[in-house]
């Protein structure tokens, strides 16, 4: 069928097309990074000179960039994991357990996942005040668990659901607590949907703005997306600057995108399909 | 359980009815005492607030380009235009990337004498003030978030056709169907719940995750152009010191978020009903 193939390469134009409008802002934004000040006013389109990382290192080193780097690990590691501990236990009750109200809770828990941040925002940040956990790491880890975790227990519940109930009863019979079958059983069947899960909670902390401005009003607190905002200020009459802030930004969330990208992909599919 | 349900209670439902109790208290002087609706009455009185409905009304109109957009993509690489497998990653790249790091990238793209304006130059357009025009911004705005944001529903689209009976598609090809037949006979039937899906989702990812592009891009201008409701809340709670104005703000986004929720799961299931 000539005319059916004609066909799907007229379509694969615009798609060519689009496929490179979603690089090229990338690809801009890197090229401009490795630019000198002087030659990026003298034509910010033609290739750098050089592969020179100088403007890298001076973001690093002279913005804070390496302070709010640091933050960012730190109160993405802890959020990430307390949000696979408690979002595991809860998937681990709500899909294996039967016990009273197991049915109300989960609908809780979905009632919450409609609650935007931006609607609780005031009263939290009040609550937040009052305990003094304000403009500390504990009080933003705390806040990102809050806010992600039920999606995390929607998750984790679909999929352990999955798992046949024989393979917890016959985990029982062989003498396991509640506990028991928890670690050996639930941990390493859902390692998959922990690792998806996992990584989509990463992204969600990592690239979080609002409640980490929210949370964390002192300079010396910011996250790495709040620096990258206040970068701009700064530099304004230094564009190849302020394009390597954003580069150090954006390269571990791209490192997760080339080697995760499938986990992505099924952590984003599977409230969909399973929802 | 236990700690999922105590932080999910404590630091998510509870605010919300914190909020909405607090939505009906006043601020500075009044601080603490009823006030029943007046913040109400001032929320639907400034001219802020209103732009930001009007612009939730903006989004929703452009809600089914967003969601077509993403969906026609999704068909054609379902469809096998050559390449198909590459775009699929390639649009689905800028989905990891913070509103910020977005946002920060195409301040650069969009600057007056940046990339795109150069580029409509050489087709003898342009230049346009993409973030200075108060007619223009909005557009703007809403245009690179659904850059960013369109391989998410490309995603979750392409899960939903592999549920689609192929039976069907082999039938509408021996008879002899068009694309555009195809696509309304076959695929927007048998898609319905994936299709409802996603126009729920992308109404609430632009309800409330634009906060990130509108800091970096316009910070709610040009002349108040582009507020949303989310922006509103935060200016009126962390720069203008009105945490109870804030708090009915709050309010009244949770009731749009709710009304769209209903009203677009209803006429998709009414939809769905007639064919």
């Amino acid at each position: 069928m000539p005319g059916k193939r004609l066909g799907r390469w007229a379509a694969a134009v615009p798609m060519a097309a689009l496929a490179l409008a979603t690089i090229y802002p990338l690809v801009f934004t890197t090229n401009v990074a490795m630019k000198t000040r002087r030659e990026y006013i003298l034509d910010r389109f033609s290739p750098a000179s050089s592969l020179q990382v100088d403007n890298i290192s001076a973001a690093w080193n002279s913005v804070g960039m390496a302070r709010y780097f640091a933050n960012s690990v730190i109160v993405v590691a802890f959020s990430v994991l307390l949000l696979l501990l408690f979002g595991s236990m809860a998937g681990f009750a709500l899909s294996q357990l039967r016990f009273r109200g197991s049915k109300v809770l989960f609908l809780g828990c979905l009632a919450a996942l409609l609650i935007p941040f931006q609607v609780i925002m005031v009263p939290l940040a009040r609550v937040m005040a009052d305990t003094g956990l304000i403009d500390t790491y504990p009080g933003l880890i705390l806040a990102y668990v809050a806010q992600f975790l039920p999606f995390t227990i929607f998750l984790m519940t679909s999929h352990y659901r999955t798992i046949p109930a024989e393979i917890v009863h016959a985990a029982r019979i062989d003498g396991n607590t509640t506990y028991g079958v928890y670690r050996r059983i639930m941990i390493p069947l859902g390692a998959p949907a922990l690792l998806s899960v996992g990584i989509l909670d990463t992204l969600f902390c990592w690239n979080d703005v609002l409640i980490s401005l929210v949370m964390m009003p002192s300079a010396e607190h910011r996250t790495l997306m709040v620096g990258v905002t206040s970068l701009r200020g700064q530099y304004s009459d230094d564009i190849p600057t302020f394009a390597s802030g954003v580069l150090i930004a954006a390269i571990p969330v791209l490192l997760l995108y080339l080697f995760l990208q499938r986990q992505i992909a099924d952590g984003v599919t599977a409230g969909s399909t399973k929802g | 359980m236990a700690p999922a349900v105590l932080i999910i209670v404590v630091l998510r439902l509870w605010p919300l009815l914190l909020g909405v109790n607090f939505s009906f208290t006043g601020d500075g002087d009044r601080n603490g005492t009823a006030v029943g609706f007046d913040n109400y009455v001032e929320l639907l009185s400034d001219p802020l607030f209103r732009t930001a409905l009007g612009n939730v009304g903006l989004l929703v109109v452009l809600l089914p380009v967003a969601v077509a957009i993403p969906g026609l993509l999704a068909t054609f690489i379902y469809l096998r235009v050559p390449g198909n497998r590459v775009y699929r990653s390639v649009y689905f790249f800028p989905a990891v990337l913070s509103p910020v790091i977005v946002g920060a990238i195409f301040n650069l793209i969009l600057a007056f004498d940046g990339p795109l304006n150069t580029l409509l130059g050489t087709i003898g357009l342009g230049p346009v003030d993409w973030l200075g025009d108060p007619g223009v911004a909005m557009f703007t705005v809403v245009g690179v978030h659904i850059w960013a944001t369109f391989g998410m529903a490309l995603v979750v689209f392409l899960a939903g056709f592999s549920t689609l009976d192929s039976a069907l598609l082999d039938a509408a090809r021996v008879d002899g169907a068009s694309l555009p037949q195809t696509i309304w006979h076959v695929i927007i039937p048998g898609l319905s719940r994936t299709i409802q899906f996603v126009f729920v989702t992308t109404m609430i990812g632009m309800l409330t995750s634009m906060f990130g592009l509108l800091y970096v891009m316009t910070a709610g201008g040009p002349e108040g152009s582009t507020y949303l409701p989310e922006f509103y809340i935060w200016t009126q709670q962390g720069q203008m010191n009105r945490p109870a104005l804030a708090s009915a703000a709050s309010t009244v986004l949770f009731l749009i978020m709710l009304v769209v929720g209903l009203a677009q799961m209803s006429v998709l299931r009414r939809a769905g009903r007639e064919d």
